[in-house]
């Protein structure tokens, strides 16, 4: 039986009687029973080669990477990666301990502007309170002339002819 | 203590022998109508990359015939013609040429109306006798592409020879 025989690899009938079908419309005539091809002392010593030629080869050949190899060569890129995640994280808490931070300032100024809000407020009503008892004091007193300047007015000085005394000569006296 | 037999995808170096003395001239003739130059090399390639697997080849047969082809392809694959020819392939001393013998003009001129695609699938089942399944391997599609493109060939070479009509229900 040949080698590519398809009854040896348990062919399905239907597909050998297409084949039968389809010989038979090309025209081609029944496959003859060819008994085995003869193994010559050159197509073994062919093969033998090959075999050989294959085993080298499958000796030679680069191995594909290992995984312990393929770790070995990810180990710088991992640690890049894990010094970056360190110092992000490093990052990320300082700038949650800022904002914390900047939040607890933020409680603190609002606390003490309420606080100065509050005192304000009761400051300008015990203002008002005090306004209110003077003006309740003042209406309570007996009314009384205002206090007035009086300025006395004395005749108009006139300068007298000869009410003064010269101090130089004429020119040409 | 005895030395221990090597094996082969084809099993004992005896089958492995027999094989190899069965496909290599067919290898070589498929190699070369695909426009090969270099068809030995080729096919002794094929086997070579078949033993270097380490891995089992489920059909090693189809994975040949697959990396025969592959390798014709794509030698100056710009400037060749990619269709399976089917001019007669000679060659000394190699039994390949048996189909050469069995296909006459007729059945090339029947098997040249076909279109490329058909006549790649036909060629496989009905001449190198390779199973659907292999087929699939070969040409790397799905089984079922494979038996759609044999009943379109079949349904073309029907209308070869029926040229004056009538409908063809594929089956």
């Amino acid at each position: 039986m040949s080698w590519s025989d398809p009854a040896r690899r348990f062919e399905p009938a239907e597909d050998v009687q297409l084949r039968a079908e389809l010989r038979e419309l090309l025209g081609l005539q029944p496959p003859p029973q060819r008994s085995p091809a003869p193994v010559t002392q050159e197509l073994a010593s062919l093969a033998e080669d090959l075999r050989k030629e294959a085993l080298r080869r499958r000796r030679t050949e680069r191995r594909r990477p290992s995984w312990g190899l393929i770790a070995a060569a990810a180990l710088p890129l991992l640690a890049v990666l894990a010094g970056l995640g360190t110092w992000g994280v490093q990052q990320k808490q300082r700038a949650d301990g800022l904002a914390a931070h900047a939040q607890r300032q933020e409680a603190e100024l609002n606390r003490l502007a309420a606080a100065n809000a509050a005192e304000l407020a009761r400051e300008r009503k015990a203002k008002e309170e005090a306004q209110q008892q003077l003006q309740l004091v003042a209406q309570a007193l007996p009314k009384k002339s205002l206090p007035y300047l009086v300025i006395p007015v004395e005749k108009p000085l006139r300068i007298q002819g000869e009410d003064y005394q010269r101090v130089k000569e004429k020119p040409g006296q | 203590m005895e030395e221990r037999q090597p094996e082969t995808p084809f099993g004992d170096m005896e089958a492995f022998h027999g094989a190899f003395a069965e496909l290599y001239p067919r290898l070589v003739s498929y190699a070369r109508r695909y426009g090969a130059t270099f068809a030995e090399d080729i096919a002794q390639e094929a086997f070579v990359i078949l033993m270097q697997r380490e891995e089992r080849v489920e059909h090693p047969t189809a994975f040949l015939y697959g990396t025969v082809r592959t390798l014709s392809l794509t030698e100056r694959r710009p400037m060749k013609n990619q269709n399976l020819s089917l001019e007669a392939v000679t060659e000394p001393g190699l039994a390949g040429g048996a189909d050469d013998q069995v296909l006459n003009q007729e059945v090339r001129e029947r098997m040249r109306m076909l279109s490329p695609t058909f006549r790649e699938a036909l060629w496989l089942f009905v001449v190198e006798g390779l199973s659907i399944r292999e087929i699939a391997d070969i040409l790397g599609i799905p089984e079922a592409t494979v038996k759609t493109r044999i009943h379109r060939a079949k349904a073309q070479l029907k209308d070869q020879l029926n040229p004056s009509g009538g409908v063809h229900v594929l089956v």
